[in-house]
């Protein structure tokens, strides 16, 4: 509202006949052009106001990312890079307790998903970005897709127990939850990788086509590599999710374990699930509050290491190969 | 989608299958193209046949229903209905203004260098793990509302204060990615008559992209509603119909979590059945997203042709 006469005021001081300027004398012009100018004034007063909402609005999403990280390193940090913690034994009646088997089971787990999740993801999106014809068979995958992303965690957690832990009688296990996760995290990676190969100019593929090469040899030999920084980016992204991933993990994996897994058929406690564990259960351990900050600062410290190595592998990865974007 | 369809393979001068292999990759390709599609069939009949029970022996109306007492065989869900509606729609009015304020930000004044680093800001909060932001809550978020409005200081409150920061990346990226798909003629436009930058967004780019807005704050709302750990270490529990933003209550996702491992028959045929629940809300949202962004898309070329 305020800021709108300006353009129609200025039209009107020029246009009545197209005649020059008339003197200060003139009370019309004057008036129009001092409620011009008033208008002008609030406009832009309005719009510094609003330039400063929306500076002070990113500053606070900056400064809530600043605080979260600063708080659980913080409170955690200390307890978390001491060896004997990070490798050691879990106690349960008594204190000075370590997270070895759950720092393990973490790693194990988002490795086993991630070996599952990402071949199987960049499949699938290589065939709707490459090798589909059948436009309904297309829609009906990113239907599908597009459903299971918007499904809730804990939803895929008690389908993962009544599907892979009873009916596949794999048990709470280290691959019950890969495959759990796998099917979580797949929209992910198939629209990461569908993206990135997407990217590629469309005279790639001409060229490798034109020298007598299949569509396969075309896709395994020009667009996967062309697609591999943004592929890697993806695949790095998820595991960090994965490495998060709590609330599926608590009826397929487990929650707390006292030796590390070794095969991917046993029993496992990720971190994040442990963490959960003892929020729920903690009051069996006399200093858990200790052992859950110590826990969240490791897996804070790793998932950051994953979301912001990322990007810096995919550059690695970029000049290597001497790709120029 | 913005593939370029333009372009065939089918019906070009070469055909590029060479024999069986090339058949055999192409449909081991299509075998993991149709993962997801049969993991979600898979997903939607075992949580029918685990919640049938429930809708045989309990009944619509039982599960529909206030009253939760599965020892009296009553297994109402409305007030974790009522938990989960309150927690989404107020993280929503909490954390969408501010979303939509940074997602302005980055649009129209930040410098690229600020850009930059906001924007990867958002990236690595979108993947902070939600068990952190619960234990957060916990132990920071919960005394506080303790100290300033007494009881046990869990409660709606807090619960949708820490979703708010869960969905600020959510609805900030993709309200961004909207605000910047509008064509730069539109505001090139504006400027030219004279119009200043608050001017140019307020009537010009956020009206465009407001189908993409819409979007980004349904998606917030749908990762609101499915979120389960970052809630449950903050909302109490409790079987209480939600009276005021303090008391301790439970959504869905608590309740199936808490509950999952320690129940047996028609009790834990009901937790299935509100799953089933849950599954039906984000995929209503999913389809809502679907009109909507058809409608950004028509409303989008329709803006093109007339300038």
């Amino acid at each position: 509202m305020k800021g709108e006469p300006v353009v129609a005021v200025r039209s009107a001081v020029r246009s009545p006949s197209g005649a020059p300027p008339l003197g200060e004398g003139n009370g019309w012009r004057g008036l129009l052009e001092e409620r011009a100018a008033k208008a002008a004034r609030k406009a832009s007063m309005a719009d510094r106001a609003a330039g400063l909402v929306f500076k002070a609005a990113a500053a606070v999403s900056l400064a809530v990312l600043a605080f979260i990280i600063g708080i659980i390193l913080v409170k955690g940090l200390g307890t978390a890079v001491r060896p004997s913690f990070l490798f050691g034994r879990p106690q349960a009646m008594k204190e000075g307790g370590g997270i070895g088997p759950m720092f393990i089971s973490s790693l194990y787990l988002t490795f086993l998903t991630t070996v599952i999740v990402v071949p199987l993801g960049v499949g699938a999106a290589l065939y709707l970005a490459e090798f589909s014809r059948d436009g309904r068979l297309v829609r009906l995958v990113r239907w599908g897709t597009e459903s299971l992303s918007s499904i809730s965690s804990v939803v895929f957690g008690i389908f993962g127990m009544v599907f892979f832990v009873i009916y596949m009688r794999l048990s709470y296990s280290l691959l019950a939850g890969a495959l759990t996760l796998t099917l979580m995290n797949l929209p992910t990676v198939m629209r990461v990788t569908e993206e990135s190969i997407r990217a590629i100019p469309w005279s790639y593929r001409e060229a490798s086509l034109s020298l007598g090469a299949s569509r396969w040899e075309t896709a395994r030999r020009v667009v996967l590599p062309a697609a591999l920084p943004g592929i890697t980016t993806g695949a790095i992204l998820t595991m960090g999710r994965i490495m998060g991933e709590s609330a599926a993990l608590v009826y397929t994996v487990g929650i707390f374990v006292r030796k590390p897994p070794l095969s991917p058929l046993q029993p496992a406690a990720p971190m994040a699930a442990n963490i959960w564990h003892l929020y729920t259960e903690g009051a069996l351990i006399p200093d858990w509050m200790r052992v859950a900050s110590g826990e969240a600062a490791a897996l804070l410290v790793l998932v950051l290491l994953l979301n912001l190595g990322a990007g810096a592998l995919a550059r690695v990865i970029r000049k290597k190969m001497g790709i120029v974007q | 989608m913005a593939g370029p369809t333009a372009h065939s393979w089918a019906g070009g001068p070469v055909n590029p299958f060479k024999g069986q292999r090339e058949a055999a990759i192409r449909w081991t390709l299509r075998i993991c193209a149709l993962t997801s599609v049969v993991g979600l069939v898979l997903m939607v009949a075992f949580l029918l046949r685990e919640s049938l029970p429930a809708w045989k022996e309990a009944g619509l109306a039982n599960i529909f229903a206030y009253e939760w007492n599965p020892d009296k065989g009553r297994y109402g869900i409305l007030i974790f209905l009522a938990g989960t509606l309150a927690v989404s729609l107020v993280s929503l009015l909490l954390g969408a203004p501010l979303a939509l304020a940074t997602a302005i930000y980055l649009h129209a004044y930040a410098r690229p260098a600020w850009r930059r680093v906001i924007g990867k800001g958002l990236e690595v909060l979108a993947g902070i793990p939600s068990i952190i932001l619960g234990w957060l809550g916990f132990t920071t978020l919960v005394p506080l509302v303790r100290r300033l409005a007494g009881g046990t200081g869990m409660g709606i409150l807090p619960a949708s204060i820490v979703l708010a920061v869960m969905i600020l990346p959510t609805v900030a990226t993709i309200a961004r990615d909207s605000l910047d798909a509008v064509p730069e003629s539109f505001a090139e436009a504006s400027f030219s008559m004279g119009a200043t930058r608050w001017q140019t967004l307020r009537r010009v780019i956020i009206p465009t992209a407001w189908p993409g807005i819409a979007v980004a704050m349904i998606l917030g709302l749908g990762r609101a509603l499915g979120e389960t750990m970052a809630v449950a270490m903050v909302i109490g529990p409790a079987t209480a119909f939600p009276r005021n933003l303090t008391t301790p209550t439970h959504t869905l996702t608590t309740k199936i979590m808490l509950e999952m491992g320690e129940s047996t028959g028609v009790h834990r045929s009901s937790l299935f059945a509100m799953a089933l629940v849950l599954l039906a809300l984000s995929m209503l949202l999913i389809l809502l997203v679907r009109l909507l962004s058809r409608k950004a898309v028509r409303e989008f070329s329709g803006g093109v042709l007339t300038c």
